[in-house]
């Protein structure tokens, strides 16, 4: 609902107005804070048990310089019923690997990370997702109706509460984008999600191509995630006058040592369905 | 006494007892309906209230005592046109006494019995005088000229003549003439009152391409804006691009910046008085003009025989039919119709009937479709009592609504504020020295929050109707203006507001009562959670607030050059728009005060010194003011309005301040007139936890408001070069909006995340910008009927591009991070043609 009411603020205006360049303006230096991203998503048909765990820091915000791996602290993940602990090795560039991990849905897991003689811990429920029923283009839907998007359909479950963030990615771009969704107002009923990439001749973007592929990620998400994600997908790329005020995104790592140097990002667990599309010629269908 | 039994005779409505008694009736009736507040406090209220009035009716007898006196009164018109003119004085030469008249052009004075040479003055008008032999009560109506006959030749001068200024206690005040406006030099050609405004000391705007106005450091949401006395919610076509007044269909404008009369309540920060035309009783004409944007009609003429006239307006916006000729599908318009008729039924008794109606439409292929207005109406009807009571009961309905359409997804959005109200007004010129103001006002609101509607049964979305939400609000006043001394006037009134939020739904009940809760281990406010509910009947009052607001203001006279005044007044507000975003939409809702949204309460302190030069060619005010307000709104992090019907869970109370200091000097005669005008200004919120806990929006420190401008430049000038020439520049310097800029960067889901800094800690760019306007009339226009002009104007005329936002994003291409600006309009030239016959 929300993205309808952002959507045309932007198009409007958008319309009405002409110019935009990019310019230098001077920003302040916040305090550098360890960043986790602590992804924990099991793709729905394999087992799961291999999962990988990203530690950096942050940076000013025009730093160039963005590798910050953080390569010497000590990660476990702990299942909240069994007690299991699942010990996450460094690998490389702030990376920490386990293969041993046992997925359940609708169980709490608890994260703990020393770092700098800090203690950082986060819990988090990991979440299903429902299948994808079906998977096609179209050229009416979208802001554009000439140009190529891709649908995704799938059917929300009954019972209400049902969060999804989407991960579209165009093989040979660059950014990934995020998209969020919850069941408000459309609670169980069968979803036809849709999604096209705007031409930006400024930025050299094109819309969907024959010939192109998209990959496609669908996750389950927890609602806390949700309201955590959603904040940040609105953020992304920049805040205009009809949006609401930024803010430092707090997410569920909390630094128990020193509350106030909490952690970027999240540990989150999520059921994902991954897919991909390759766009054909309109007329051939 | 002849006075006294006169008073007795033709007064019984209004005799100050009489008027004591059936004013605490209704505060009775008033404290009945407030079962449910404090009842120590109402009953203390009652006492303060009772006492008052006591020391009024004193200061009323001690006044009308020991006097023979005798009234004028009448109604002072335009020769040219009969429209009855506002603000015009009236005084009796030699003396102190005189007055102003009021918005429907009534005067009344009083004075011992004699001689007299009355004089009447106005803006632009000739100064006329007339030998008055006052030995009994007279009937006068006057009409007069203005000192030229030209199109849109009016000599700009200061709002009312210099005398008044100093004289009366009335501060804080921006007036602007419509022929001023009209010569401005505007963007696109379309000419904005609320733009001009904007030009005076105190007045921001939050950017270009932005809607509303913000007054002293308030709110959008903070300004009464009045139409013929019909509440505008939303004043902007295109968002903000223009206004919705047309000033062809417009008689005057006033803003109270501050000291705002006890007559006018229901917003904190300002009032926007604006008054239509009455239309010609003289004869038929016709006016109009063309422009790049839009064009207008205007036709006007006396009906019902001699007895009254109408005034017809219209401006329509025609991109759009640029855009189908263009083989484009997208649409973009906007249109106003104001209409106005009047009748006179006898010499006391006079009935006006005015309506605005005002749309904009998008349409964006088959994608989306929206549309949004206003549309109010308003029958007033005047009655004289006699020479020295004078009312006026209005029934007016005013509302506001918009739709969006999702063709595609086969639903559609709507949403709507409507309001029904009732005013009935007194106007009693006691004597000289005393005037009072009274009455009495309720308003019924009906909030539409938002329906959902799927238009096809393949639509993906499930009916939705958020809380439609009733309330009623009720205000009454008394105010007088009182001249204590020769030198000294004050202008002191009470207020007294009711607003009862009506029940007809269920409320929700939160876990210890918070529907907003601190999460003290992750450092967030959430959402409470919900226990249940509670139902309210149609009938049942959720929540009832009562609130006294005193007004006074005082006016010193140093000399007959310069005088001081200081004022204080305490305002109630008990609706409010809900609005996250850094600028205010089309698409943000109003919402009732209830059980979690307290009314806002807002004190404000004021002095001035006002001074005139070289025989009152020149004129300077300074003002400086404080003023701060309870109960402001602001939205937690990630707070989310669409769609939402439990507000609460997204808001936490929290209190605004400002202060300033304004200083306008104007040049009021001559070929070259204009002015400059400077304002130092803060403004300032704060949002602690409060019962949710922890420490609160931007960890509980005052932070800078969207519309806090540390400095304020604006000189606006023009130039009468000859009668076919004339010039006119505005130059504009602003702080930069405050803005919130990321301090860091982290790299999460294959993106660089921006972290931000504190609320509103960083500022855009400087805001500046000079346009120029050349206006010529033909010299044929002298000898001919028909009379038209071209202005031509050029906007922002060093193409300074500034921004409107910076936003922070990743480059595609690259992946750095980078700033982009938004700026709306680069140097715009623009030409309209304006015709009158």
């Amino acid at each position: 609902m929300k993205r309808y009411f952002i959507y045309y603020m932007i198009l409007v205006w958008a319309a009405l107005t002409s110019c935009e360049d990019v310019i230098d303006v001077p920003v302040q230096d916040g305090p550098t804070r360890l960043v986790v991203e602590a992804s924990l998503d099991w793709e729905k048909g394999t087992a799961g048990n291999v999962q990988t765990i990203n530690l950096r820091t942050s940076t000013p915000f025009f730093d160039k310089n963005k590798v910050t791996a953080v390569t010497d602290a000590v990660v476990v993940v702990t299942n909240d019923n069994n007690g299991e602990q699942y010990v996450f090795a460094h690998q490389s560039n702030g990376e920490y690997l386990t293969t041993g991990f046992e997925p359940v849905i609708g169980q709490s897991y608890t994260l703990q990370i020393d770092y700098d003689n800090e203690r950082y811990t986060a819990t988090e429920t990991l979440t299903s997702v429902a299948e994808i029923t079906n998977v096609f283009q179209d050229v009416e839907d979208g802001f554009d109706e000439e140009e190529l998007e891709v649908h995704i359909v799938f059917d929300d479950p009954i019972e209400e509460g049902n969060n999804y963030l989407f991960k579209f990615q165009r093989r040979g771009d660059l950014l990934p984008e995020l998209e969020v969704a919850e069941d408000e107002f459309v609670n169980g009923n069968e979803i036809d999600w849709w999604y096209e990439i705007e031409e930006d001749e400024d930025k050299n973007v094109l819309p969907f191509q024959p010939g192109d592929i998209i990959d496609i990620e669908m996750y389950g998400i927890s609602r806390p995630y949700y309201e955590y994600i959603n904040i940040l997908v609105d953020q992304l790329g920049g805040v205009g006058l009809f949006e609401a005020t930024p803010v430092a995104v707090k997410g569920n790592c909390i630094n128990e040592t020193t509350p106030d140097n909490y952690a970027f990002g999240y540990f989150r667990l999520t059921e994902v369905v991954r897919t991909s599309y390759t766009f054909v010629e309109e007329n051939q269908e | 006494m002849v006075v006294c039994i006169v008073n007795h005779k033709i007064c019984s409505g209004c005799n100050p007892l009489f008027f004591e008694l059936s004013l605490n009736v209704e505060y009775e009736q008033q404290s009945k309906f407030n079962q449910k507040m404090n009842k120590q406090k109402t009953k203390n209220d009652f006492a303060r209230h009772g006492i008052w009035l006591l020391w009024l009716l004193f200061l009323i007898t001690a006044s009308a005592m020991g006097q023979e006196n005798y009234t004028i009164s009448g109604t002072i018109t335009d020769k040219s046109n009969g429209e009855t003119l506002y603000g015009a004085t009236v005084f009796l030469k030699g003396t102190t006494i005189g007055g102003v008249t009021n918005t429907y052009g009534f005067f009344s004075i009083t004075a011992p019995e004699g001689d007299y040479s009355l004089n009447i003055s106005y803006i632009g008008f000739q100064e006329t005088n007339v030998e008055v032999a006052l030995y009994n009560n007279q009937k006068l109506d006057f009409e007069i000229a203005e000192l030229s006959t030209e199109l849109e030749e009016v000599i700009v001068t200061a709002e009312e003549p210099e005398r008044a200024i100093l004289r009366k206690p009335e501060m804080s005040v921006a007036k602007m003439n419509i022929a001023t406006v009209k010569q401005m030099p505007v963007v696109l050609g379309e000419v904005d009152i609320l733009k001009s405004l904007q030009m005076l000391p105190g007045v921001a705007n939050n950017g270009e391409g932005t809607g509303g106005f913000h007054v002293r450091g308030g709110a959008q949401d903070q300004n009464l804006v009045l139409l013929d006395e019909a509440i505008i919610y939303n004043t902007s076509h295109m968002f903000g691009f223009f206004s919705v007044f047309n000033a062809d269909a417009i008689k005057d404008v006033k803003l109270y910046k501050g000291g705002i009369p006890a007559r006018f309540g229901g917003r904190v920060s300002s009032v926007l008085d604006i008054r239509q035309k009455d239309g010609n009783t003289k004869k038929f004409a016709a006016s109009g003009g063309i422009g790049l944007i839009s064009s207008r009609l205007t036709l006007e003429g006396p009906v019902f025989g001699e007895k009254g006239s109408f005034l017809i307006s219209g401006r329509r916006s025609y991109a759009d039919v640029f855009l189908a000729l263009a083989g484009e599908s997208n649409r973009i318009s906007f249109y106003d119709l104001n209409l106005k008729t009047n009748y006179a039924i006898d010499a006391n008794n006079k009935l006006f009937l005015s309506g605005y109606f005002g749309r904009d439409a998008f349409k964006l292929g088959d994608t989306f479709n929206s549309s949004y207005g206003n549309a109010s109406g308003n029958l007033r009807w005047n009655h004289i009592f006699n020479d020295r009571l004078f009312s006026n009961f209005s029934a007016i309905l005013s509302r506001y609504d918009y739709d969006l359409g999702f063709g595609q997804d086969d639903f559609e959005w709507k949403s709507s504020i409507t309001n029904y109200n009732l005013k009935y007004d007194f106007k009693y010129y006691l004597s000289d020295k005393f005037k009072l103001d009274f009455g009495a006002n309720g308003i019924y609101y009906d909030f539409d929050p938002g329906q959902l509607i799927p238009t096809a049964d393949t639509s993906p979305v499930n009916p939705l109707q958020l809380d439609r939400k009733k309330a009623v609000e009720g205000g009454l006043y008394l105010n007088a203006e009182h001249e204590l001394t020769p030198k000294l006037t004050a202008q002191y009134g009470l207020r007294y507001s009711a607003f009862t939020r009506l029940g007809g739904q269920a409320l929700v009940d939160y876990d210890n009562n918070q529907p907003v809760v601190y999460n003290e281990r992750l450092g967030i406010y959430e959402r409470g959670t919900e226990i249940g509910e509670t139902n309210f009947d149609k009938g049942d009052a959720i929540e009832t607030f009562g609130n006294l607001e005193p007004r006074v203001s005082l006016s010193y006279l140093l000399n007959e050059k310069a005088s001081v005044k200081a004022g204080y007044s305490r305002t109630a507000q008990y609706i409010h728009l809900l609005s996250n975003t850094s600028s205010v939409t089309p698409l943000d809702v109003w919402t009732p005060s209830g059980k979690f949204i307290k009314p806002q309460l807002s004190n404000q302190y004021a002095v001035g010194y006002f001074r005139n030069f070289k025989d009152k060619a020149y004129s300077m005010e300074v003002e400086a003011y404080f003023k701060n307000v309870d109960n402001r709104i602001d939205y937690i992090d990630g707070s989310d309005l669409i769609g939402q019907n439990t507000i609460e869970t997204e808001i936490l109370n929290g209190e605004m301040r400002a202060y300033g200091l304004e200083f306008l000097l104007r040049k009021n005669e001559g070929d070259f007139t204009g002015w400059l005008a400077y304002t130092l200004s803060k403004s300032e919120q704060r949002t602690p936890g409060g019962t949710a806990g922890g420490p609160g929006i931007n960890n509980g420190d005052w932070y800078n408001t969207f519309f806090d401008r540390t400095h304020d430049i604006s000189v606006s000038g023009a130039y009468r070069l000859n009668d076919s020439f004339s010039f006119g520049a505005n130059l504009v310097f602003q702080t930069g909006r405050p803005v919130t800029y990321p301090n860091g960067q982290y790299e999460y889901e294959g993106l660089s995340i921006a972290s931000y800094a504190a609320r509103n800690s960083d500022r855009l760019p400087a805001y500046h910008r000079m346009d120029l306007s050349l206006t010529y009339r033909p010299k044929k226009n002298k000898t001919r009927k028909w009379k038209n002009e071209w202005v031509l104007s050029i906007y922002n005329i060093y193409n300074r591009k500034n921004a409107a936002s910076v936003s922070f994003g990743q480059n595609v291409e690259t992946g750095a991070n980078e700033a982009t600006r938004t700026a709306i309009f680069g140097m715009v030239p623009s030409i309209t043609s304006n015709f009158k016959f």
